[in-house]
């Protein structure tokens, strides 16, 4: 809060630009080691839909003429199909330049976005935010991996950008084609069509009605409508029939591909019985759209901040997680100092966080290489990584609520009725 | 709750409505909530320094019971497929004379001393005659601590009843295990591997290939084989094979390629059979970096060696007391009586294996050749024959062998099971994991406690600017309007801590070079001196004065350094047992007690006990610190670059904050 009203001026803080290149260049050197080839078929990094050698396999298939959704491996979007065919490199070094580049912008993005949220030109901040992002090991592994799932967060984190900056239909337009890479990320239509009507300041510390009327998002709901449908068609004429739907969506919804990753999904699909199935694919799936209305409405005042919660239920809950889906939500902490002061137990949520993440690899470790765990060990640190995900969604949503009431006062507690 | 239309509301709500009255009474819920929610937490922050001390009491009382006799269990079979010495052996005396015509021809090979070449192509020609396809492998290892080259003999018996996707190997070094293979020769593990070798290909009945293995040297010749059995033929591992060439570069291994290759190694068993008879047969199983074997095979291994061979089976050379006198220790400080009641005795046994278990645990090396199998997911022991003059020989070792390759032979699917956490505290007694890793978690807990105490306590300060005189009397009324809130200096610390794991990393880096090896007696202390002095240098410098009214560096350093290690700790309990509870000792109190004080003179004092705690071994431990090094560049055991990176840094941070 306090920064919104340092008046920017260009001298006084280092050049972000010199820096943040700095920053880029580091991450570039680190993604040209041969670090990528180690980590490339990490579960914890990348899932079915979002690998690199999957998409490469489709690249194979499609230049030979072989439809690459008629098997069971590539689940990639035709949008990402048809732009590695013609116009992106599929060699590895290359691609790791892409991802470096894909995060810088991703990055870039995010410090836009903070500076939109304060409504200044330039901030001490904007260096620590770009860092923030880019040197995020959950941000940051994923991308040396290769995974899109760090391209969906670049288009993501674009999408919110445009958002703020009322720019409707770029925004609307990347939101439909993130949602077209991954259909879970369908989620953030509401909070950022609140978005494009009203402002990204932070209000959060003044709860109000909406004041705009919502009528307003109908005809930005039909663009966006629009662009889904044209870009339907795109992939369809791309994979030249509608099948690429079920093996792409179609596996979001109905996760034929058990392999382990870090969601909560895949271990419990594998032990269930098949004529359970279909139920508990509905509610696991209902149970990730559930949240939107109530956060929507709850933090109407401030639609960027329910953009912000429902990022960390999407990481926390999403099939097909990898590591980058909690990264961008837990990375986008940054701009958000103001909730800082209210935050309830912000070192369980780190120390949960450092369990995590070395119980993580450490399970995987002893269940795929050593031999001596099993899959319930592995599933068990997944839990783990839930439950810090849960703790530090937890630690946005209270502070959120709480910052409309103020400072904590001795001997007064607050308590919902 | 209201008075709802009591007509409607069934009778059993009622009844409940009537408990709730009871429990909740009239006073408003939330109310009471947050009081039963305050007194909880007063009750345990008012113990906390109790709960503290317990925890460390229980959890290090409880590491010193892991031997006591009535603690674990019996050992038993868990795999029911295995179906231990349920056959009849074939193999006879015929047999073992044909294993003494192998040993008088390797006595004359020892005599005429044969270079690793010509010994492992006439070990290949042996194995050509028996009709089996053989070859050898030569290698050559070169690390910054030592060089040496060899050459591996090995031979493949086809299995005649599969198609060869799953392979036994049995193996034999060429040095014994004794002295840490400083020279005796496994002479008699070698003939009986050549026995076995013409004995097992006689029959049909074996669904998986057996592979045997004279490897050179003590370990190297193995990890030369292994290495590139894996890195060239087993396809399964693809993450490993694409890793292969470049770990070849640093450890410094350049092994000829397999000529021969067969399946997926499921198990494995190492001969170490170095005198002329033996009297027990001991079992030596830890593996690389802390992994232990299915116990299914100890067990079997156990089983079949007392009920089918009739050979006393003992863990690592340790003879148990409670059955042969000999073996009864005199402890000068324990009087006789004491030693002769049953418990102590067994405990004191007990206590001689576990910690004979931690020491080959702690570090990673693990306990012999058999140890390079569990990189590669391969459960291996060696069968140890313990020198003696009586009573066994080939005939007792050949038929524990057929009959242990029989049940091997049985398994549709590797040993799995979660079977791979335990402690045994003899041949047929043992703790599951339940009944050891609290221990050590207990201790990481308590730590944590304190970490986290220490945190929140930096988080508050005593307000001073009211005179000494209200504050007494307002002590008594109203405690915490004295007490206010200071801001952390949280990115500063983790600076530090990073800073200190880089210099961990930077200490690693110039230990593991050729010239420091080379000149270690005289560069570790140099090492020692300049790596504990360089925080003393930095710590000199002048620097900004921090912010006023916020909590000083030094406790919330400690505070998250705590948090750490505690983390450090519990993780590592599931890789390496042992290593946890060693960390346990100098890392568990030793970082709760740090603290700054007044006087200079005892903030150095105090950071020297740090840095001796953490850096000593370069003083103290220089050959260990050598053998360590040698391991992880040519074993990858990572003992090493963990102490460098993660145990020196732990350390340096309390010390740092001792004298910040």
């Amino acid at each position: 809060m306090s920064l919104t009203s340092k008046i920017p001026s260009t001298p006084e803080y280092p050049s972000f630009a010199s820096i943040f290149l700095i920053l880029i260049a580091a991450r570039l050197w680190v993604s040209l080691t041969d670090l990528s080839d180690i980590l490339k078929h990490d579960q914890q990094l990348s899932s079915p839909l979002t690998s690199f050698s999957q998409l490469k396999e489709g690249i194979f298939l499609f230049n030979h003429d072989i439809d690459p959704y008629s098997g069971g491996s590539f689940r990639h979007s035709p949008l990402l199909l048809s732009f590695f065919v013609t116009a992106l490199p599929s060699s590895r070094k290359l691609a790791s330049v892409l991802w470096t580049c894909s995060d810088a912008v991703g990055a870039w993005a995010l410090v836009r976005i903070w500076r939109a949220r304060q409504n200044v030109r330039q901030s001490p901040r904007d260096v620590l935010v770009a860092a923030s992002y880019l040197f995020n090991p959950y941000i940051f592994l994923p991308s040396l991996a290769l995974s899109t799932s760090s391209l969906e967060n670049t288009l993501l984190l674009l999408s919110i950008m445009f958002a703020c900056k009322g720019k409707a239909s770029a925004s609307l337009f990347l939101l439909s084609s993130v949602i077209h890479l991954s259909l879970s990320s369908a989620i953030m239509l509401l909070p950022i069509l609140l978005l494009l009507i009203t402002d990204p300041h932070s209000h959060i510390a003044s709860p109000k009605p909406l004041s705009t009327p919502l009528k307003k998002a109908i005809p930005l709901f039909g663009e966006f409508v629009a662009y889904m449908v044209a870009l339907t068609l795109t992939s369809t004429l791309v994979a030249g029939s509608w099948s690429w739907i079920p093996q792409t969506w179609g596996a979001t919804l109905t996760l034929p591909d058990l392999t382990p990753n870090t969601g909560l999904w895949w271990y419990f699909f594998t032990e269930m019985f098949d004529h359970f199935r279909p139920f508990f694919l509905m509610v696991f799936t209902v149970h990730l759209f559930i949240y939107v209305v109530p956060v929507c409405l709850k933090f109407q005042h401030d639609p960027l901040y329910a953009v912000f919660i429902l990022l960390g239920i999407l990481g926390t809950f999403k099939p097909y997680t990898t590591l980058s889906d909690p990264g961008l939500f837990l990375t986008m902490f940054a701009i958000f100092p103001e909730i800082y002061p209210y935050m309830r137990y912000p070192i369980v949520t780190v120390l949960l966080h450092l369990h995590a993440s070395l119980l993580m690899p450490l399970f995987h470790h002893l269940w795929l290489s050593q031999g001596t765990g099993n899959a319930n060990f592995f599933y068990a640190s997944t839990l783990v990584f839930a439950c810090a995900n849960g703790a530090a969604l937890v630690d946005c949503i209270w502070p959120g609520l709480m910052i409309a009431i103020g400072p904590r006062v001795e001997g007064y507690s607050i308590v919902q009725e | 709750m209201d008075n709802t239309n009591v007509e409607t509301v069934p009778k059993l709500k009622r009844v409940l409505q009537k408990f709730q009255k009871i429990f909740r009474s009239d006073a408003n819920i939330h109310e009471k909530r947050i009081q039963r929610r305050l007194k909880l937490v007063n009750l345990i922050t008012r113990r906390l320094k109790a709960i503290k001390i317990i925890l460390f009491v229980v959890g290090y009382l409880w590491m010193v019971l892991i031997p006591f006799p009535h603690l674990g269990r019996g050992t038993y079979i868990d795999e029911n497929a295995l179906q231990p010495g349920q056959v009849n052996t074939q193999w006879n005396w015929g047999d073992v004379h044909v294993a003494d015509r192998y040993l008088e021809q390797l006595e004359h090979v020892r005599d005429a001393n044969y270079t690793s070449e010509q010994r492992a192509t006439w070990l290949r020609e042996e194995f050509g005659k028996l009709g089996l396809s053989a070859s050898t492998q030569s290698y050559g290892f070169s690390t910054s601590t030592s060089n040496s080259t060899g050459t591996n003999a090995y031979a493949i018996i086809a299995s005649p009843r599969h198609s060869g996707a799953e392979a036994i190997v049995i193996s034999a070094s060429w040095l014994s295990r004794i002295d840490e293979g400083k020279g005796t020769i496994n002479i008699r593990g070698v003939s009986t591997i050549l026995a076995l070798a013409g004995f097992l290909k006689r029959y049909s009945y074996w669904g998986k290939d057996i592979i045997l293995v004279i490897s050179d040297d003590y370990l190297e010749g193995m990890q030369a084989w292994l290495g590139e059995y894996h890195g060239v033929s087993q396809s399964g591992k693809s993450v490993r094979s694409t890793q292969e060439p470049k770990a070849d570069l640093t450890t410094g291994l350049n092994a000829e390629p397999l000529k021969l290759a067969s399946g997926v190694i499921w198990t494995a068993l190492n001969i170490d059979y170095p005198g002329h008879s033996f009297s027990h047969l001991g079992v030596f199983f830890e593996g690389l970096n802390g992994r232990l074997p299915n116990q299914d095979l100890i067990n079997s291994v156990e089983r079949i060696a007392r009920w089918s061979a009739r050979v006393p089976v003992i863990l690592y050379d340790h003879l148990d007391p409670r059955e042969d006198a000999p073996a009864n220790v005199v402890f000068s400080w324990m009087p006789k009586t004491l030693y002769e009641i049953a418990d102590v005795k067994s405990y004191l046994y007990q206590a001689r294996n576990v910690i004979r278990n931690v020491g080959y645990q702690y570090n990673g090396r693990g306990s012999g050749v058999h140890g390079l199998f569990h990189q590669f997911r391969i459960d291996a022991i060696t069968l140890f024959a313990v020198p003696a003059t009586g009573p066994h020989g080939f005939h007792a070792i050949g038929s524990l062998i057929e009959s242990t390759l029989r049940t091997m032979n049985n398994l549709l699917e590797r040993l799995h099971a979660s079977f791979f956490f335990y402690i045994l505290t003899g041949p047929q007694r043992f703790l599951k994991i339940g009944l050891f890793l609290p221990s050590a978690i207990l201790i990481s807990v308590a730590m944590m406690f304190h970490g986290l105490s220490t945190w929140v306590d930096a988080a508050w300060v005593q307000e001073d600017t009211d005179n000494e005189v209200s504050e007494k009397a307002a002590s008594t009324t109203n405690k915490s309007t004295k007490w206010r809130q200071r801001p952390r200096p949280v990115i500063k610390v983790l600076c530090i801590m990073a800073v200190t794991h880089i210099f961990g990393l930077v200490l690693f880096t110039v230990i593991s070079r050729p010239l420091f090896i080379s000149n270690y007696q005289v560069l570790s202390p140099i090492t020692f001196v300049v790596f504990s002095g360089i925080p003393l240098v930095i710590r000199l410098i002048p620097q900004p004065a921090p912010p006023t009214g916020a909590a000083p560096a030094s406790s919330v350093l400690k505070a998250l350094n705590l948090c750490f290690a505690s983390t450090v700790i519990s993780i590592i309990t599931v890789l390496n047992f042992s290593l946890a509870a060693s960390l346990t000792i100098p890392l568990g109190v030793p970082l709760v007690a740090s603290s700054t004080s007044s006087s200079i003179l005892l903030r150095l004092l105090k950071y020297t006990v740090y840095a001796l705690l953490g850096l000593g071994w370069l003083i103290f431990a220089q050959d260990e610190m050598v053998k360590s090094i040698w391991y992880w560049e040519s074993l990858r055991v990572w003992f090493a670059p963990f102490i460098c990176i993660v145990y020196v840094p732990l350390l340096l941070q309390a010390g740092i904050s001792c004298i910040l």
